[in-house]
């Protein structure tokens, strides 16, 4: 039983989700029917599962609260921002009750009764609606045609009965009123097939007809129609559009003008104008269409998978890959064909297993934007600013432990762009900004990475006030000279944002200090950029994902390295004393002066005494920094193995592989490495 | 849980570290394997040996000499490492430990084993968990988790140190 209630939890939670997205959807588009079926579908399952489980409170809860969207639904209440504001507050009820199901929390009692007391006062206003309702009867009944529409195709359909039709008892009329039981039918008689007087036989049909038809009904319902006169006369249908046209006032005047000049419409003529207009249609309802798509994407057929047997099966495949590596190593140097053609079959297939596990865990940003909405939505009525979330490549995929990790420090980004970023209304209209304040969330591949930037149009970081901090604190001297950059760096000093908080805001736990752990955590990074008076821009940097990265295998002294290929930019090869013993640590490379680090050195183990060394090139922020090695064995698919705790302080090392013949290679964090060598040269420079 | 478990178990592996012998309760020794191939780590504190393949799996290796302050360990054929679970903070943690050599299981009742002293030993005596006499020599069981925990690395030599201090400025 335990058993199912976790199941039931785990869907509830969903089923919130799913209904808190939903809302704040229908915030922009209230009058949006399959939104509001939405809501409502998902209170009722969640009334449903509750009641089955044993979760009474939960259900009767949501009951009160289906009770209005069911009035919503039969367009006897409106969506109202009060109402909203109301079922947002009860979701986020809902999910304490989860929690708390018998209620022993005196803040969730409290909450509880306030809470059922708004909705029934909501439900009490109804009857004072039904007056106003009445009024607006008739705006009301078209909205509903029209969206009613959304699903209805229109059709033309070309009926010439053969003239000996009348033999087998069919009446023609009969067929053409069934055509109208299907939708909103125009039928078009043509009577230029009529005989002169003498020769008309009467028991001959020389009637034809033309009907536009607009149905929700499939085809085969429409050809139904037809299905026993078949042989007995020409049949031929069209669809002219995946939307009502006889509702559009240009083609119900095309088609009335036809029948004034009892002519054929002919389906030439029909579908030049029916195309016309489907792209007008098309591009109105845009829109409303990329909204619903984001809520059927979740209808993909799918199966629900713990995350523990995910993690198991990430840890076979890892292990799958080392193996392989091992057999194709063997395979080479054993002379046998037939085992060399096995290693090479058994390599593609670890190869798209490994690709399909990973995608696998891969799921899009796209899961954590209800909450940024949410925390939108809510803090710019708290902080009584005007501001508008846009979120673009949500579609974006990351692997879910990273995802799990992000949010926190992207509700954190999102909260200051809110608190110190966007300005007051009254404040952006005196700068000449538009009084809607815009946070922007862009998600976009680079590379092996994936970059999420939040940018705003607010004010900007004040570095002269950053500035001015670091002097009071003792941090720099009031003559020292530094970039703009270096200046933001402040702000991820452990401490310091605190301090420098422009403005209160209530309930901040973290700092950017945080933010940036964080992210390093999961081997991310993160910058500022800002402008002041123009906005701020965070860029979060992070790898695809956490178990394999592409890497460049090099040999130093008896050790292997990985560098991470995703910021090797050259291989140079360069004699020794190029690089051993220089004074100051350049060598020029194509015509350009590079700083280099010969990694014998920084990692204190003896000099080479070959005359060759290797030197990669990597980026490092905007710059180009060689690392001296030195050997460079090849590209290797490295499968990522923490070292542990305790090796936690390591700044140069972010994990380890095992090669194929079982040697571990440790793949070297270029980033952290060359900021811990910088820092070293600074610290002996100042010596 | 663990400490139950610890306590229930009576056989400890002993060892040799330099001519001094000691002791781990065998709920903490999941493995023993020969010296293998050592990777080391660049930048890493002195006892840290660096890294092994165990099974495919990167298993970090101190030097357990260094951690009890004496000279590194010198390979030779007796060399082991001792594959341990660790517990730091209550979460398992395996880590393998350079030992100079492994000398046997024994049984120890609670009877034999004596509260560590708490002078004439080089050693903070919270990591000591108590003495045993075998035969003519004293054996020292230790704390595996405390001397393992990271945090207590450092630790150990700091109070040895602070000891002595101790002891010196006593005399």
């Amino acid at each position: 039983m335990d058993n199912f209630r976790n199941k039931f939890i785990e869907e509830a939670l969903e089923h919130l989700n799913d209904l808190e997205g939903t809302l704040l959807l229908l915030e922009q588009d209230p009058e949006n029917k399959e939104l509001i079926e939405k809501v409502f579908r998902s209170m009722h399952s969640l009334k449903g599962g509750g009641a089955m489980f044993g979760f009474e409170l939960i259900s009767e809860f949501t009951h009160n609260l289906e009770n209005i969207y069911d009035l919503v639904r039969n367009g006897e209440m409106y969506i109202s921002k009060d109402l909203l504001d109301v079922t947002l507050a009860a979701v986020d009820h809902l999910k304490n009750l989860i929690d708390d199901q018998k209620v022993e929390l005196p803040q969730t009692q409290e909450t509880h009764t306030k809470l059922l007391s708004k909705i029934d006062a909501i439900l009490e206003t109804k009857s004072a609606l039904k007056i106003t309702k009445d009024i607006s009867k008739d705006k009301k009944n078209t909205e509903t045609i029209s969206s009613a529409t959304t699903k209805t195709a229109t059709y033309y359909i070309l009926f010439q009965p053969n003239e000996n039709i009348f033999d087998n008892g069919t009446n023609p009329l009969y067929l053409i009123d069934e055509l109208y039981n299907l939708g909103q039918a125009i039928a078009i008689p043509h009577f230029n097939r009529l005989p002169e007087f003498d020769e008309l036989i009467p028991t001959r049909c020389y009637t034809y007809w033309e009907v536009i038809l607009s149905t929700s009904q499939p085809f085969n319902a429409i050809s139904d129609v037809f299905i026993f006169v078949e042989d007995d006369c020409h049949i031929d249908i069209h669809k002219l559009s995946d939307y009502n046209l006889l509702e559009n006032n240009e083609f119900y005047s095309f088609v009335q003008q036809a029948i004034d000049r009892k002519t054929d419409i002919g389906i030439d003529n029909l579908q030049t104008l029916a195309s016309r207009i489907n792209a007008a249609i098309m591009v109105k309802e845009k829109k409303t269409d990329e909204r619903l798509a984001v809520s059927k994407e979740n209808t993909i057929s799918s199966i629900r998978v713990s995350s523990e047997k995910l993690d198991v099966l990430m840890n076979l495949v890892s292990e799958l890959v080392t193996t392989q590596a091992r057999l194709s190593l063997f395979s080479e140097h054993s002379n046998n064909n037939e085992l060399i053609a096995i290693a090479e079959n058994v390599q593609k297939l670890s190869r798209q297993l490994r690709d399909i596990a990973f995608s696998i865990v891969l799921i899009p940003i796209e899961n954590l934007m209800t909450r940024f909405q949410r925390l939108v939505r809510d803090l710019s009525q708290e902080l009584k600013k005007e501001v508008q979330f846009i979120a673009e490549g949500t579609e974006t995929e990351l692997d879910k432990t990273i995802i799990e990790n992000l949010t926190d420090p992207l509700l954190h980004i999102l909260r200051n762009s809110l608190d110190h970023g966007i300005e007051d209304p009254a404040i952006r209209v005196k700068h000449g900004k538009p009084r809607l304040g815009t946070i922007m969330l862009k998600a976009y591949y680079s590379g092996a990475n994936v970059h999420i930037q939040i940018s705003d149009d607010g004010a900007g970081i004040d570095t002269e006030k950053i500035r001015q901090k670091a002097i009071s604190k003792g941090l720099i001297t009031p003559d020292a000279v530094l970039s703009h950059k270096e200046l933001l760096e402040f702000i991820f000093m452990p401490g310091f944002s605190t301090a420098n908080n422009i403005t209160e805001v209530s309930g901040r736990g973290v700092g950017m200090d945080v933010v940036r752990r964080k992210i390093a955590d999961i081997r991310g990074e993160v910058e500022v950029e800002s402008k002041l008076g123009f906005g701020t821009t965070t860029t979060i940097k992070l790898p695809l994902t956490l178990s394999i990265i592409d890497g460049l295998l090099v040999k130093i002294h008896d050790t292997f390295y990985i560098i991470p290929l995703s910021s090797v930019d050259k291989i140079y090869a360069a004699e020794h004393n190029k690089v051993v013993g220089t004074f100051n640590q350049l060598i020029v490379l194509d015509g350009q002066q590079i700083p280099f680090f010969y990694l014998r050195h920084e990692f204190e183990l003896e000099e080479n005494n070959a005359p060759m060394e290797q030197i990669i090139v990597v980026r490092y922020e905007d710059k180009r920094i060689g690392l001296v090695v030195d050997s460079v064995v090849g590209e290797y698919q490295a499968v990522l193995k923490p070292l542990g705790k305790y090796y936690k302080n390591q700044e140069i090392i972010s994990g380890a592989t095992i090669l194929g013949d079982g040697t571990i290679a440790l793949v070297i964090d270029t980033n952290k490495a060359i900021k811990y060598f910088a820092r070293k040269y600074k610290v002996e420079e100042v010596k | 849980m663990s400490n139950n478990k610890q306590h229930k178990i009576n056989s400890y592996l002993t060892f040799k570290l330099g001519e001094e012998t000691f002791a781990a309760n065998v709920s903490k020794v999941l493995n023993i394997l020969e010296m293998t191939k050592v990777t080391k780590v660049p930048k890493a504190p002195p006892y840290m040996k660096g890294v092994i393949n165990l099974r495919g799996a990167v298993l970090p290796l101190v030097d357990t000499r260094i951690k009890f302050e004496m000279t590194p360990t010198e390979f030779t054929p007796n060399t082991c490492i001792l594959v341990l679970d660790i517990n730091i903070n209550g979460e398992s943690v395996h880590v393998g430990a350079l030992v100079d050599s492994v000398q046997e299981v024994i049984e120890l009742d609670d009877a034999q084993i004596m509260p560590p002293p708490s002078i004439g030993t080089r050693y903070k005596s919270e990591f000591i968990e108590g003495v045993a006499k075998i035969g003519d020599d004293f054996v020292m069981i230790l704390d595996m988790d405390l001397i393992f925990s990271t945090d207590e690395l450092s630790l150990l030599k700091e109070s040895v140190s602070e000891e002595q201090e101790e002891q010196s400025s006593a005399q």
